[in-house]
């Protein structure tokens, strides 16, 4: 494993608002998917270092998100997740993946139609920024490492990635999105979707059970 | 004068007395039918909201109707885990609705997202 990744240490010292965690996120840039014991630790860590990075680093001085800025990174969140799972609806031969994938799409894509609408409607452009950009360069990276696989490698790949992906979405909402929003119906927004991310979790970890099993 | 009193007195309790009977009877008429339209089918609303059925149980008697409403951005079902109701999907604000006729206990819940699930008991 360790010759397949390069590891770049970053450590935030000084968090703005609601932290003050100071974050050492292993950047994994060369992620080898067949490393199943490992990858899903690392997946996490890279999309929490996505969100916690920007979140830290370019805030530091301007303290918390702006709403616009908040706006492009639930777009973006939900577009990256929603490419992966157009992926997976073409890739994966699995039924119970392929309908989690449909979900993601249909469920991201509701979400995202429903914030755009409230951007248009506050008159709020979002703001592309540190965090939007690393979210895309994460999805773009990983739909690169999902092409290279496929059949049961694909799907423990692509559940192990949506796994960890809800994960640091949930954690984002928590610790940066919904105390950093301004907006009373923004901030409503975010507290409405979280649910779902969290309904999609459990969902993917229930496929992930499966998937260890037929495995196996 | 006292004479007249009187009479009137006793009018007045007749008419007193005829107002409450009235009163009596449009009451007893109007608690008969309050009494019909309990025993006439009802209607029960489920929300779909926060990827939950609010109510998450539910008892109906039979012939009562039970509507779903999604409050949700993204589609939901409500489908019964014996599959004897399904409402397929049910778009953002849209709703379903379903007269449950058959007694039973049913398992339901949204076929698109499993970890929603709720009851509806129909006596």
């Amino acid at each position: 494993m360790a010759d397949t990744q390069k590891t770049a240490i970053v450590t935030v010292a000084k968090l703005p608002k609601s932290s003050d965690w100071a974050v050492t996120i292993n950047r994994n840039c060369t992620l080898d998917p067949y490393d199943r014991r490992n990858s899903m630790k690392i997946i996490h860590t890279v999309w929490l270092g996505v969100l916690a990075v920007a979140a830290g680093s370019a805030w530091a001085q301007s303290a918390a998100p702006t709403d616009a800025q908040i706006a492009a990174i639930v777009v973006t969140a939900n577009q990256v997740d929603i490419d992966a799972g157009r992926l997976a609806t073409s890739m994966s031969q699995a039924k119970d993946v392929k309908e989690f994938a449909q979900r993601m799409i249909t469920d991201h894509g509701g979400v995202n139609k429903t914030a755009t609408e409230l951007v248009q409607k506050l008159h709020v452009t979002p703001e592309s920024n540190a965090t939007s950009e690393s979210l895309q360069q994460g999805g773009d990276q990983n739909l690169a490492a999902l092409m290279k696989l496929k059949d049961g490698a694909f799907d423990r790949a692509y559940i192990d990635h949506e796994v960890a992906y809800h994960q640091s979405v949930i954690e984002a909402l928590d610790k940066t999105l919904i105390p950093g929003a301004r907006n009373e119906e923004l901030k409503a927004l975010l507290v409405k979707v979280r649910p779902a991310f969290v309904a999609h979790l459990e969902h993917a970890k229930q496929l992930q059970a499966s998937l260890g099993k037929r495995g196996e | 004068m006292i004479a007249f009193s009187r009479i009137g007195r006793r009018q007045l309790m007749t008419w007193v007395c005829g107002v409450v009977l009235v009163g009596v009877l449009i009451a007893g008429g109007a608690f008969s039918m309050l009494s019909d339209a309990n025993a006439a089918p009802g209607t029960y609303v489920v929300t779909i909201e926060n990827m939950r059925f609010s109510p998450d149980a539910l008892t109906v008697q039979r012939g009562d109707r039970v509507v779903w409403i999604n409050k949700d951005l993204f589609p939901h079902t409500a489908t019964a885990d014996t599959k004897a109701f399904d409402s397929r999907s049910i778009e953002p604000s849209a709703s379903w609705s379903y007269v449950a006729r058959k007694r039973g206990e049913y398992a339901y819940g949204c076929a698109l997202h499993p970890t929603m699930k709720a009851r509806l008991t129909v006596r």
